[in-house]
């Protein structure tokens, strides 16, 4: 076992790793948490995310553009792809949820889809992607299909975003309850709230920043999932309920 | 309606002092109750040359609009380099669906894949892979531009307008930016990693880009087209560092706009363009197009001399879902903060309401009218 500097450091070279989009470092130390028996989710949440929540205060205040933030993704990814098979299954740390994301039809920009389908995956999230250019009714049927918990939908131009309403509108129809999110550089909170969807980035420049922000919005959406599966399990009182366990 | 808008339309693009404000636009500027009322759908005004001027003349019959533009999507150019397009042509009739790419000259399709990969590795080989297509590739310009693709189309469109609408009306044509248009045709996100990693690999493809569009620009000027504008959208700072774009976008869009000598330009960037509006007014373009991101005021007081339109925000609240009221205030709102021109920052949503733009026309004759 690494001891506690150990951990401390390593879980700092996966973040610096990532914000200085340097990804044989993050390689190296991604090799190291699993080398030294640190938990692996840690080494995730704790070291590459903890980056890329970096990368988005960058963006955000103009040090980064959509280059940098780019490479800080792959720096991410690569570090991913080594940690996760690591990742042990514990119902208290993970997110059971799923979701359905694309770019809607007549939009091949999925630069920004594709970072947040990255930070669902980071936080434990099974993940169907339709890709983009998506004809609406493969939302909704996806959706149906997969039985999913969240609807993701992202259109960067102003001239594809006319098509979110019309799958809000059928998703809503199948199940008034789903979660629905869009994103992408034309949307902001009143057309979100117009449209019936329940989410998108705050005060967003555009899309990436979107992408960036929802790192926080999905935090809170996991401890929501966390507590609401928490109570289905085990029961109001916090007590094991053997029947369902 | 003024007799003199095209008179209007050009002295403003040539920094000279019109009658009044003109109210036009270089980029798409149709509407669904334009089409509806010719009787075409939406996807069949982009590869008919008939249909094409009818649908750009129709804002300017209906509305007393001041410019006709074509084409109306972003594919024309890569489509003539090579790059597959899909047309959309079983969508509804109504329904809004531009022309999209399916397949770039370099991108994920170009990529042949070995066998028995994890999903880890397969990412990280096709984008090593696109890297070094993308790297290594030598664009062709076709062997007969004028012919190449949908632009013998946009051309005979251009000659349909010259001679019907003969000089009522300005006529516009646009292409993208050398930036933003090799983003159509190479996967865009290597090529923006590649910007920041091997700047000179994106510049050589660049120089060929300002070769290629100088070409193509100057066949749509032969056939009619009174004014040029240049879309470079993908180089805004909402994307690109302002070193970046001084760097590698400025050069060619000077490049660009210096050989383009016979009718004026118009650059126009939209997003964030705050940090470099600056270094937009060094482009040698006319004038400068900015979208509602772009702070209006702060802008005309660092470019005294320079030509600003814009800057309303041509989709949504309240342009496509407002009241009439509401968007006369959105353009006197422009008009004060010092636009030249009144002009959407990017392509006008084809659903706008006909007592939308009719308030937007009124709203010039209201605000946009030189006194004495």
């Amino acid at each position: 076992m690494a001891t506690a500097e150990q951990q401390a450091d390593i879980l700092e070279r996966l973040k610096n790793g990532v914000i200085e989009y340097d990804e044989e470092s993050v390689v190296k130390a991604s090799h190291e948490a699993l080398e030294t028996g640190m938990d692996a989710y840690q080494a995730v949440m704790d070291g590459l995310a903890a980056g890329m929540d970096v990368v988005g205060v960058y963006f955000a205040n103009g040090e980064y553009f959509v280059p940098e933030v780019l490479m800080c993704a792959d720096a991410l990814y690569a570090g991913l792809h080594l940690l996760r098979p690591h990742i042990k299954m514990d119902p208290e740390k993970m997110i059971k949820g799923s979701v359905v994301i694309g770019t809607v039809e007549g939009d091949i920009h999925d630069i920004g889809k594709n970072l947040v389908k990255m930070m669902f995956e980071v936080a434990g999230f099974t993940v169907h992607d339709l890709g983009r250019d998506v004809p609406l009714d493969n939302f909704v049927e996806k959706y149906m299909e997969t039985d999913s918990d969240i609807i993701c939908m992202s259109a960067m131009m102003t001239t594809t975003m006319i098509g979110m309403p019309v799958v809000i509108e059928k998703v809503r129809a199948r199940n008034p309850r789903a979660r629905i999110m869009i994103g992408g550089a034309p949307i902001n909170e009143d057309i979100a709230q117009k449209w019936g969807a329940d989410g998108t980035g705050k005060d967003a420049p555009n899309a990436l920043q979107e992408a960036l922000n929802m790192i926080g919005v999905l935090r809170d959406l996991g401890d929501q999932f966390k507590a609401e599966r928490v109570q289905k399990e085990w029961g109001a009182d916090g007590l094991l309920d053997a029947t369902k366990a | 309606m003024f007799i003199q808008s095209k008179d209007a339309v050009l002295k403003v693009l040539r920094g000279e002092k019109p009658d009044h404000v003109p109210n036009f636009s270089g980029m798409g500027s149709i509407t669904l109750s334009g089409i509806q009322q010719l009787g075409y759908r939406f996807n069949e005004i982009h590869g008919d040359a008939r249909k094409m001027a009818d649908a750009a003349a129709s804002t300017h019959r209906l509305f007393g609009f001041e410019s006709a533009v074509v084409p109306f999507d972003m594919g024309v150019v890569a489509e003539s380099l090579g790059a597959g397009m899909k047309y959309y042509e079983k969508a509804d009739q109504g329904q809004i669906i531009y022309l999209t790419m399916t397949r770039k000259l370099v991108d994920r399709s170009t990529v042949t894949m070995p066998e028995g990969l994890s999903e880890a590795d397969a990412k990280t080989f096709v984008m090593k892979e696109i890297e070094s297509q993308i790297t290594n590739y030598q664009l062709q310009k076709p062997a007969d531009v004028a012919q190449a693709g949908r632009i013998p189309i946009v051309l005979e469109a251009l000659r349909l307008l010259k001679r019907e609408l003969v000089e009522a009306v300005a006529i516009g044509s646009w292409t993208l930016g050398p930036f933003t248009e090799l983003g159509q045709i190479m996967d865009l996100e290597v090529l923006l990693k590649l910007s920041a990693k091997k700047p000179d690999v994106v510049n050589r493809h660049l120089q060929f880009m300002v070769e290629y569009l100088t070409e193509v620009i100057n066949l749509y000027i032969e056939a009619g087209a009174d004014f040029i504008t240049v879309r470079e959208m993908g180089a805004t700072a909402s994307i690109l560092s302002p070193r970046m774009f001084k760097s590698l976008v400025l050069p060619n869009l000077q490049a660009l706009f210096g050989r383009i000598k016979r009718v004026p330009t118009v650059l126009h960037i939209c997003g964030d363009t705050n940090p470099i509006i600056e270094l937009m007014a060094q482009s040698g373009a006319n004038a400068l197009s900015i979208d509602q991101m772009n702070r209006l005021n702060e802008s005309r007081a660092k470019l005294s001399n320079v030509i600003l339109l814009g800057n309303y925000k041509p989709f949504g609240a309240p342009f496509c879902e407002g009241r009439p009221e509401e968007v006369e205030e959105m353009i006197r709102q422009s008009i004060e903060q010092g636009a030249d021109g009144v002009w959407p920052g990017c392509d006008i949503w084809p659903v706008v309401p006909p007592e939308n733009m009719q308030a937007m026309m009124a709203a010039m004759r209201k605000y946009g009218v030189k006194s004495g």
